[in-house]
């Protein structure tokens, strides 16, 4: 059964959309991801226009992080005030990154850009992960347990402008949180992700936040900061599609419940190097467009409609 | 399932010669909903002649039809130290959306082009932007990949083999039009050509509109007219059925 899509201008397979949905949202359940990293370029792959897919699928992230940051609300695991310093930096670099969006696609260079972007992230989060969890898993063969540090010192506790986050326990500068997320936000608005693979360490390692905040507060800024982008998508490339994003949610939510329920039933490290499989496959398919002759060099665009 | 209420376009006939056309269409609308896939436009008509006369006597028919205007860009892929990017671009500034030609027989190019019956008018052709592209075979090449692409995407092609049109007992013709799913919104202009001896003889032409409708076409307005309602709304959207979906399933698992 087709759908059409009144944005991207299309018809597809309703079932493609809801099992790509599904299955993003099953993997970010289970292993406690946003996953926009992986919708955006599997909608590209099946043909949605690069700026339906990352405007589309930051929609898409509003809801999962909704859903997801109500439960670490309730149970008070959000750092609100950090979430605001990240929040202020995130606006400003989401601003940054539509505009750098606009200037690429009018050029006509943000699949290019869009494809080395994602291949170098993908690639180095999945070679990461595919380490860390091989890792864990020699070992837990080896019956060896590792020692972490519960606090880090570093470069961020001595600069400027340092204030109190009662909630994290911190007393650090507001600084490395606005950079922090105006980094993000300008990858949010670019590619269409909520950045939560690359905040969430941030946070740790950065800003020495306890890991227990962490997932909380940084789904709670990317609620935001991907409503924030979603606005400006609309308003400035017009690519946000309502009824992908609907398709998308729905399936995405309930492959999110489904996910949740099975992680009781393997291990993370176990998980984790899975995801890093398939995240460097998606990685590796990437390249390979970007690096084998296409079969035809020349493609075309609408600029404009005339009526 | 299809309704096919018929319009009469009009009757030619001409004083003095037999040959004049009478053509008529199964829709003069496509709509566009949410389980649109693309759709067939049935053009049909007579020769208003002489059944008693060859067919040959008669000549082709050519039927062509075009969508609404767009500004295209195409761009062609050169490899950066083994990464294909995109290198140079022309613009054409005056496409229809769709094109699409037809006819009862093979038809000379040259005709065609005499009679302006193509993609790229004269006036479209002296409108297009070469950029750096200056050599002829180059922009050769640049002309047919814009019909090869748009020929990929079902929005261009010319279809004169035999009996493309069908010619029903000597006076009657029909013919399909495919329209795709990647079709462009807009008023379609449909022409029917006679051809006579490699002359013009007649033409009639008349309009269909594909059009988007309900809920396709009201996401589509707010999204272009009012962008920022349009984004506050799909915010607003997601919020909600993030907290419902949350919810719903907090509930269950208590259950």
């Amino acid at each position: 059964m087709n759908i059409y899509l009144p944005i991207a201008e299309l018809s597809v397979n309703i079932f493609i959309i809801l099992s790509l949905g599904g299955a993003v949202g099953f993997l970010s359940g289970l292993l406690g991801l946003g996953g926009g990293f992986l919708m955006t370029p599997l909608l590209m792959f099946i043909g949605i226009p690069p700026a339906v897919a990352v405007a589309t699928s930051a929609n898409q992230i509003v809801a999962a992080s909704v859903s997801g940051a109500l439960a670490h609300w309730r149970q008070g695991l959000v750092d609100i005030k950090m979430g605001m310093y990240l929040l202020l930096g995130g606006l400003f670099g989401s601003f940054t990154g539509i505009w750098i969006f606009k200037l690429l696609a009018k050029a006509g260079q943000i699949e290019t850009f869009l494809a080395i972007v994602y291949f170098i992230l993908l690639f180095s989060i999945g070679t990461l992960m595919l380490i860390e969890s091989s890792q864990v898993i020699r070992d837990r063969i080896r019956k060896k347990t590792v020692k972490r540090k519960l606090h880090y010192h570093n470069w961020a506790h001595r600069l400027p402008f340092k204030t109190k986050f009662y909630s994290s326990n911190l007393y650090i500068s507001i600084i490395p949180p606005i950079i922090i997320g105006y980094f993000i936000g300008v990858l949010s608005a670019t590619m269409g992700i909520g950045g939560s693979f690359i905040l969430i360490p941030a946070m740790i390692y950065f800003l020495g936040m306890p890991t227990s905040k962490v997932i909380g507060t940084s789904l709670f800024q990317i609620i935001f900061i991907t409503a924030f982008v979603t606005l400006l998508h609309a308003t400035s490339t017009y690519a946000v599609d309502a009824v992908l994003a609907f398709v998308l949610i729905l399936s995405s939510v309930i492959g999110a419940q489904l996910g949740v329920l099975f992680t009781n039933k393997f291990r993370g490290e176990e998980l984790r190097a899975l995801l890093a499989i398939i995240v460097l496959a998606v990685a590796i398919k990437i390249a390979t467009d970007l690096l084998i002759q296409p079969d035809d060099l020349y493609s075309l665009s609408v600029i404009k409609r005339l009526y | 399932m299809r309704a096919y209420f018929i319009i009469l376009i009009s009757f030619f006939v001409y004083s003095g010669n037999a040959n004049a056309l009478v053509i008529g269409s199964d829709l003069n609308e496509v709509t566009i909903g949410a389980n649109f896939s693309g759709q067939d436009v049935l053009v049909f008509g007579a020769f208003y002649s002489d059944p008693s006369m060859p067919r040959d006597a008669k000549g082709d028919v050519i039927i062509e039809v075009k969508g609404p205007s767009q500004v295209l860009q195409v761009r062609k892929k050169r490899s950066f130290f083994g990464f294909w990017l995109n290198s140079s671009e022309v613009t054409f500034k005056e496409v229809p959306g769709f094109y699409y030609l037809t006819s009862t027989g093979e038809i000379n190019d040259d005709i065609l082009a005499n009679n302006n019956i193509t993609l790229l008018t004269k006036q479209a052709t002296q409108k297009i932007e070469w950029g750096k592209t200056r050599l002829p075979k180059e922009r050769h090449d640049f002309l047919s990949a814009l019909k090869r692409n748009k020929n990929n995407l079902g929005l261009f092609e010319i279809n004169d083999k035999d009996n493309q049109v069908n010619i029903i007992d000597g006076n009657l013709f029909k013919t399909n039009i495919p329209i795709p799913n990647t079709v462009p919104i807009g008023d379609y202009k449909v022409s029917v050509y006679l051809l006579i001896n490699s002359e013009l003889k007649e033409d009639y032409s008349y309009e269909f509109k594909v059009k988007r409708v309900g809920i396709e076409s009201v996401i589509y307005n707010l999204a272009t007219i009012y962008p920022l309602i349009y984004g506050l709304m799909t915010v607003a959207l997601a919020c909600l059925l993030g907290w419902v979906s949350a919810e719903m399933f907090r509930r269950l698992r208590k259950a």
